[in-house]
This record gives C-alpha cells, sequence and structure tokens, in this order.
C-alpha cells in the first residue's frame, strides 16, 4: 500500500532544489547512491543503474520497482557589498524524486526498465527588498526525463546498455524586481517569466565491466538536451503608467542547455558485506554561455504606437554566464551490517562550472563539500532506503568591480555562503 | 515498519539538529574610524550639501543629502547626531516647491510640473522667505552660495540669501557665511567643505549670456579656498574637500542636442539649419555648441514679425537666431573648463597643504558621464530622467545621485584616514518617480 500511494503522490511532487551538485544539477537519481556520495557508474545496485549507468542494468541481481523522494533544504546567508543586514533564502523545501522499474529475461542475458527522475531543477527565493532583487527575487526551474532503458549481458563479466532520454517535463519561473521608481510608497515594478519547454530526447549509454568478484568498473554518457521555452508568458506588475511603452512584451523565448555528462566509476567488494565506489563525472557546462531572452507581443500598455516586445525599453536581454567544464569525485561505500540492514557513507567534492565574477543569485554556486550517510532495511522483497546529504558550498565573493569587469554587472556585488541538507527515503519491491 | 521508525528516529533527530545548524552565518564588516574623529561633523557647501534636487530644496531631498548619508555611516564609529535644517514643520515638507514629471509627451518628451503645496514659504515679496530653523545645524550647505559670497555681511539677512537667512541667527542678521563657519568650526572634529560650483554653474547654466564677469575670478576664489581651509582645520579638525565638477557634463547640457535640432528641422524643409546667437554674432551651430535643457521649450517656437520659429533658419538670412542664453557655445564652454580646472587646482593644492582627503567630484562625474555606475544590477547614467542619477532640474542629483556620491566620499575618507566606513546601497536611494 504504501508503495502504491507513495507512487501516487510522487506524481504530484515538485522537482527542483536549490542544486545539490554544481550548477542548476541534481544528481539525487538513486536512494541507496545517495548515502555513498553520489557513487554508483561502477556499481550495480539497484534499477537507479538505469540513471548512473545503464551498461551495468543487466548486471543487477534484482528485478524490481522502486521509488525515491528527497527533501532539499537549503539556506543561505548573504551579505550586499554596501553592507546592510544578513539576507536568507525563504525557507522552501523542493523535493526531486526518482522513479525506477526493471525486468530482466529469465537467462539474465536482457534486462530493460524505464526511469523517471530528476536530473536538473533550480529553486530559490530571496527574502523581500534583498540586495539583487533587480537581477532576481526567485526562480524556480524544473525538469523531469522519462527514459526507456534496454540493457544487455555480453558475457557473465561485460554488459552493456542504453536509454532514450526524454525531457518530458521542463518548466521555468523567473521573478525579478524592475529598477524604476512609481510614486512614493507603491509596491516595487516586477516582471515574470513563466513558460514550458518543449519536449526533446536525447540518449544515454553505458558499459559494466566486472573481471573479478572483487572489482567492477563502468563508464557512462547522458547526451545535452537543450531546454527551449517558446512563446512562455511575460507578465508585468506595477509598472508605473507612463513608462508604458517600455514594458510591452507578453511572450518569451529562451534556450537553456541541460549539459552532457560523462562518468567513469570503479567499485571495489574486498569481501561479500563491503562495497566501495568511486566515481568522476565529467559535465560538460561550458554550453552554458550566455542566458538569452527574446520578447515579443504587444500588452498595449503603451497605446498603439508603442514598440511590440518592450521589456525596459529592450527586446532582448542578454547575461553572460560563460560556465566552464566542472569535474565531481565521488567516493562512498556500503556495508551489510546484518541480513537486514546495511548502512552506507561517503563524501563527493563538487567543483563549480561558475567562474569567479560570474556567480548568480539564480545558482548562487561555489565548489562544494558533500557528506552523506545512508541505511537500508530489508523485509523480505520490500525494501527502505533513507539517506541524508549534507554540503557546503565554499563563501564566495564578488565586487561590484569584478562585475563590471566581467562584464557582468547585471548581477549582485556581495558574499554568498550556502549549505544544504537533503534527507531521502525510497521504497523498493524487487522480484 | 514500527521497528524501522525506532530505528530511524535518532537519524531522523539528529537530521533535524542539523537543518538547526545549517544556516550559515556571514559576519557584519568590522568598522573603523582610523585616525579621524566623526564625533563632531559639519558640512560646508552650497545646493549639493543641502540635498536640493528637482530645482527646490524638499525634506525628502534633505534627508538623501550626502553629508545626512555620511553622518548615518559615521554613527557606526562614533559619530555623533547630525542636525540638518530639516522642512519638517507640519505640512510644509515641500519646502520651496520643486518639480515633479506628470508624463511624456507623444514624442517622449518629459512633462513637469510645478508642485505648489505644502511650502515652507513665510513671505513672498520683496523674494521668497522660508519657515526659520533656529535649532542647532550640523548640515551649513546653502544652495546658491558661491565661493565667493562668502565674506559678505547681510548674505544671511533678509534681503540676502533666503536659504542661509532661515539658519542665520535673526540676533546677528549680518553675520556671514565665513563667520558662521568659523563658529561652527570651533567645535568640530570632522568636515566635509563642497564650495565653489556656483562661481561658474551660474554662467553657464545661463548660457553665458551674463557674460565672463559671471565666473569668479581665479585669484579670488584661491584666496577664499585657502581662507575657509584654514578655518576649518584650525582646531585640528580632518576633513574631506571636494573639487568642482566640469558642469558641461550635467543632463541639462547634454540632453537637447544640436545635431538632432537640426534633424527636425531639415526634416521640415532641408534649407533649415539651427542658428544661435553668440558673443561674437549669428552663426549656425554645430555639434561643439550645447544647448541648455530650458532651450526645449523655445526652439521652433514662432515670434510675431518673423518669418522662422526661434532657431530655424536659412544661412542667407541667418534670421531669428536662438538667444545666447540657451546656448553655451565652443568658446564659452573653454571659459567654464579653464575656471574649474583652475578652481580644481586651488582646492586640491589646499587640501593637500592641510593633509585632508580630497573627493575629486570632477575625475568622477567625467566617469559618470562615459560610464555610468553599477548598483545592484542596476545602470546609474547621466543621462536624464533614464539614468537615476540627475533629477528634474537637470544639474542636482537625485536620491540616489547623492547616495554614490556619499559612497566616493566613504572611499575618499577610509583612504586618507585608514577608517573602514560602510557605503551606502544607492538601489535604497530614489531614482526620478515616475507617475
Amino acid at each position: 500500500m504504501t508503495l502504491k500511494s507513495l507512487l501516487l503522490v510522487s506524481g504530484v511532487l515538485l522537482t527542483g532544489t536549490a542544486a545539490s551538485a554544481g550548477g542548476y544539477q541534481v544528481t539525487l537519481a538513486g536512494q541507496k547512491n545517495n548515502g555513498m556520495g553520489g557513487v554508483g557508474v561502477g556499481l550495480s545496485l539497484d534499477q537507479a543503474a538505469m540513471f548512473y549507468n545503464p551498461g551495468a542494468l543487466a548486471m543487477v541481481k534484482d528485478r524490481g520497482v522502486q521509488v525515491g523522494v528527497n527533501a532539499t533544504m537549503a539556506r543561505q546567508a548573504f551579505r550586499s557589498q554596501y553592507g546592510g543586514p544578513q539576507r536568507e533564502l525563504k525557507s522552501n523545501i523542493v523535493t526531486p524524486f526518482n522513479l525506477y522499474a526493471g525486468f530482466g529475461s529469465e537467462d539474465r542475458k536482457f534486462a530493460a526498465g524505464i526511469a523517471i527522475y530528476t536530473p536538473f531543477g533550480n529553486k530559490v527565493e530571496y527574502a523581500d527588498g534583498w540586495e539583487g532583487r533587480y537581477s532576481l527575487t526567485g526562480i524556480d526551474l524544473k525538469s523531469i526525463y522519462v527514459q526507456p532503458t534496454v540493457s544487455y549481458a555480453v558475457t557473465d563479466k561485460l554488459s552493456v546498455g542504453a536509454g532514450m532520454v526524454i525531457l518530458a517535463y521542463g518548466a521555468v519561473n523567473l521573478q525579478k524586481d524592475i529598477p524604476v521608481e512609481g510614486a512614493a510608497g507603491a509596491q516595487p515594478a516586477h516582471v515574470e517569466l513563466d513558460g514550458k519547454a518543449t519536449t526533446k530526447i536525447g540518449f544515454n549509454a553505458g558499459i559494466y565491466f566486472k573481471p573479478t568478484e572483487k572489482l567492477s568498473i563502468g563508464a557512462s554518457y547522458r547526451s545535452k538536451i537543450d531546454a527551449k521555452v517558446e512563446g512562455g508568458d511575460v507578465k508585468f506588475t506595477n509598472v508605473p503608467a507612463s513608462l508604458g511603452s517600455r514594458f510591452t512584451a507578453t511572450e518569451f523565448d529562451a534556450t537553456l542547455p541541460l549539459p552532457a555528462t560523462t562518468s567513469l566509476g570503479i567499485g571495489f567488494m574486498p569481501n561479500e558485506n563491503l562495497t566501495l565506489g568511486f566515481d568522476v563525472n565529467y559535465v560538460e557546462w561550458s554550453k552554458y554561455k550566455i542566458l538569452q531572452f527574446d520578447f515579443r507581443g504587444n500588452n498595449g500598455a503603451g497605446g498603439l504606437v508603442s514598440p511590440s516586445g518592450q521589456v525596459g525599453g529592450s527586446n532582448i536581454s542578454t547575461s553572460r554566464r560563460e560556465y566552464k567544464d566542472a569535474v565531481t569525485l565521488r567516493l562512498g561505500g556500503q556495508y551489510l551490517l546484518t541480513s537486514g540492514l546495511t548502512v552506507r557513507a561517503g563524501g563527493s567534492y563538487d567543483f563549480s562550472p561558475v567562474e569567479d565574477g560570474f556567480v548568480t543569485p539564480e545558482t548562487p554556486d561555489a565548489d562544494r563539500i558533500g557528506l552523506t550517510l545512508g541505511a537500508s532495511y530489508k523485509f523480505g522483497s520490500f525494501g527502505v532506503d533513507i539517506s541524508g546529504q549534507f554540503i557546503d558550498l565554499k563563501k564566495r565573493t564578488q565586487t561590484e568591480a569584478d562585475l563590471v569587469a566581467n562584464n557582468t554587472a547585471d548581477r549582485v556585488a556581495g558574499t554568498y555562503k550556502t549549505r544544504v541538507l537533503i534527507p531521502g527515503i525510497g521504497l523498493n519491491y524487487t522480484f | 515498519m514500527y521497528t524501522l521508525l525506532k530505528r530511524t528516529a535518532p537519524v531522523l533527530a539528529l537530521l533535524g539538529l542539523g537543518l538547526a545548524g545549517c544556516q550559515p552565518e556571514l559576519e557584519a564588516p568590522g568598522a573603523d574610524k582610523g585616525s579621524a574623529d566623526f564625533s563632531r561633523y559639519i558640512a560646508v557647501g552650497n545646493s549639493l550639501t543641502a540635498g536640493f534636487g528637482d530645482n527646490g530644496l524638499y525634506l525628502e531631498g534633505q534627508l538623501a543629502s550626502y553629508p545626512n548619508l555620511l553622518a548615518e555611516q559615521f554613527k557606526t564609529v562614533g559619530g555623533g547626531d547630525f542636525a540638518q535644517p530639516l522642512f519638517n514643520q507640519p505640512n510644509q515638507e515641500n519646502g520651496s516647491g520643486y518639480l515633479r514629471l506628470t508624463g511624456f509627451t507623444a514624442t517622449g518628451n518629459p512633462i513637469t510640473a510645478a508642485v505648489a503645496n505644502n511650502l515652507a514659504v513665510r513671505a513672498t515679496t520683496p523674494q521668497a522667505l522660508y519657515t526659520r530653523y533656529d535649532a542647532p545645524v550640523n548640515n551649513l550647505g546653502v544652495p546658491g552660495i558661491k565661493l565667493s559670497d562668502i565674506h559678505t555681511a547681510g548674505y544671511g539677512s533678509v534681503a540676502g540669501n533666503p536659504y542661509f537667512e532661515r539658519i542665520t541667527p535673526a540676533s546677528n542678521p549680518l553675520q556671514t557665511y565665513f563667520q558662521r563657519v568659523k563658529a561652527e568650526a570651533a567645535t568640530a572634529t570632522f568636515f566635509t567643505c563642497w564650495l565653489g560650483n556656483n562661481d561658474v554653474l551660474g554662467y553657464a547654466t545661463a548660457g553665458g549670456a551674463l557674460g565672463p564677469a559671471a565666473i569668479t575670478r581665479t585669484d579670488t576664489f584661491q584666496l577664499k579656498a585657502n581662507r575657509i581651509i584654514n578655518v576649518l582645520t584650525a582646531n585640528g579638525a580632518k576633513g574631506v574637500v571636494a573639487t568642482i565638477p566640469n558642469v558641461t557634463n550635467v543632463p541639462f547640457f547634454t540632453t537637447v542636442r544640436v545635431a538632432a535640432i537640426k534633424a527636425t528641422f531639415k526634416a521640415s524643409n532641408p534649407a533649415l539649419s539651427l542658428y544661435i546667437q553668440t558673443s561674437s554674432g549669428v552663426r549656425e551651430a554645430t555639434d561643439a555648441d550645447l544647448l541648455t535643457l530650458t532651450s526645449s521649450a523655445a526652439i521652433g517656437t514662432t515670434t510675431p514679425g518673423n518669418p522662422f520659429p526661434v532657431g530655424a533658419g536659412l544661412s542667407a538670412t541667418s534670421a531669428n537666431p536662438l538667444p545666447s542664453q540657451f546656448v553655451l557655445d565652443a568658446a564659452e564652454q573653454t571659459l567654464v573648463r579653464d575656471a574649474t580646472t583652475a578652481y580644481n587646482t586651488a582646492l586640491t593644492a589646499k587640501a593637500t597643504e592641510k593633509g585632508l582627503a580630497v573627493f575629486d567630484a570632477n575625475a568622477f562625474f567625467s566617469r559618470i558621464a562615459a560610464t555610468g555606475i553599477v548598483s545592484d544590477a542596476v545602470n546609474n547614467t547621466a543621462a536624464f530622467i533614464s539614468g537615476n542619477l540627475f533629477s528634474l532640474d537637470g544639474v542636482h542629483p537625485t536620491p540616489r545621485g547623492y547616495a554614490v556620491i556619499a559612497n566616493e566620499m566613504i572611499s575618499a575618507i577610509n583612504a586618507k584616514y585608514g577608517s573602514s566606513l560602510a557605503q551606502v546601497n544607492p538601489n535604497n536611494y530614489r531614482g526620478v518617480r515616475f507617475p
């Protein structure tokens, strides 16, 4: 019963997070993996292999269904270059989820499955009146990937697999205040961009090799998908009437790259109770050069003669991102304590794709250290996995002079410090 | 399931604890006064120091005056109360009255209107006088004062400058500005001095029509600058001396452009051009000539008995030129620039001699005019109306403009005196209000 109701619930849960990995990537795809520093490419733990390494799916011992959900709780402190109080985020909890169902042939040569997970997402909501309000007051970026997957065991030591990665759902909501002054005491002028991404298809593939009982290695790749919003809504509020002709847009187009990831992983099984994993992820963030919005439409606020598609007197908005490719290192292990109970621990170090002077309020990124704990308990065919992650982002400062020098003055000068706590729970049923 | 709950309860409890301890804390940067003593700060200057803007002095502008903003930051390192002669009596907050924006014409030109209610005017004849402020003041900014006025007896009388009159002791109406500063400086520990703008500004905004005599002579300027800085530092007070910005960078001279006017005329008749009255006769305007903000109301209007609208003319006749008061021609600009340079040389030399901090307002405003200044994703420029920094009179800053000035002064103070005062956030202060 629990499984069924959770499945139903997960369908309506919001995805996205205040980024649990570099940039707006979310690596919370498997509840067992979450407890082990996010390793999984060189292992064949459970159905989440479809995400981590589809090549390993055929080597997963059991077939089954599993679902997991995480509660991402980000806490941030920001201090403006210009002094003033410490600013903190509004307390949001976002819930990235994952769902897998895998089946195999009798002879264990073939396996197939479907995965639903949330590889990218980002939700940040700043306190009212914070210093960066003209850059961002809030963002909610969501993506759901659906991935039919097949895997084939070439030999009992080598298996390969691939999946069709479908961006089934993508949405963005981005809001900020507009730096124009209305009457004394008037609410700040505000713009909201809200749109859904068109469905896009990519792929992932992996290979898994287990030469001995004590060693396994794997490699996987997930392709880039450009999430594209066409005809998203532009909504203005509290814009002074006399400036209507400069704020006439009703629609926007934008593209956000969801970058390709290449991963390598190694697993060690020194004895039958202990499993250790080490993963390296390489994310091609350098595809994210600029964030551009194109505006069109005419809401008539400026009368018939006013130009169409204006946001602040312009029908295009570009902002430099200039991300660089980034590496994440992961180390984790699990130990079978009793026949039912497995405990896990791990850690990760995530190099930020965001260069100095390019930090934006929507992704206040920095190098991050992650520490994780986890446990599973099995009751026959049922299993429960719990995990907890603590992620500490390095303190990061940029001055107005840095921003001006980088032509990135559309963001805010000051110091960010962020920590994220992510408890998660998963249920699985194997057969 | 119960067993599971029992086993995970401690973990969940730990998570709860972790969450409580998760919120990072960033320590507020410390503030230190360095070698300066901000316990009693006085501000000496003109309209810029008083917080004048939108062609008037009113409560909102006074509260956003750069001395008031500085005093707020000084308080974090032992600064005392800072009294200003506010127009804070009930229903007098609009002070002298000011301009507000009411909208735009079809061609995008701003329309302004005078705010004439809730004024602090106590007499209108023979000249306007404002509600007196007899309590002690730290802000001695007097709109309109020139450095050449500081020794003028009666400058604070009912026949003098009404802004100085309202703070001059009724018992001593002949007290000069210099005498007042001397009395205040006796107990001051820190000062800002930004005088001299009006010694050249009046000539410039009148399009040079008043003649070169309207520019204070450099030797007079230097003498008076030396005397006032001497008296300010006589008791060992430290402070900041600000230079004079070249006024030709302000929107009052950069908004109405010769090229644009010519294009408008030529659109109706290619033979027409813009003609101006200069001290050496009538000639066609060039891009080097600056038109005043007020010229837009005169250019193109008709005058009785003349075939051409004002400013428009043919080279054969050059009839009906734009009067001199609306044009700062290239020769007049040279006079303004030379005087500004000479004044700044005098001010900087004296400040250096006394070991004072210097706020180079001329360099700062030139930079603003060239590149603008960014504050937390907001691009502030020297553009009229849209630039956020200049008020509706095109000469005086908005509260945002005063905030960036305060920040530059803080930088100069920190650099000179080894203090670590925080800057103010310019975005907390408004630009132009739009209806």
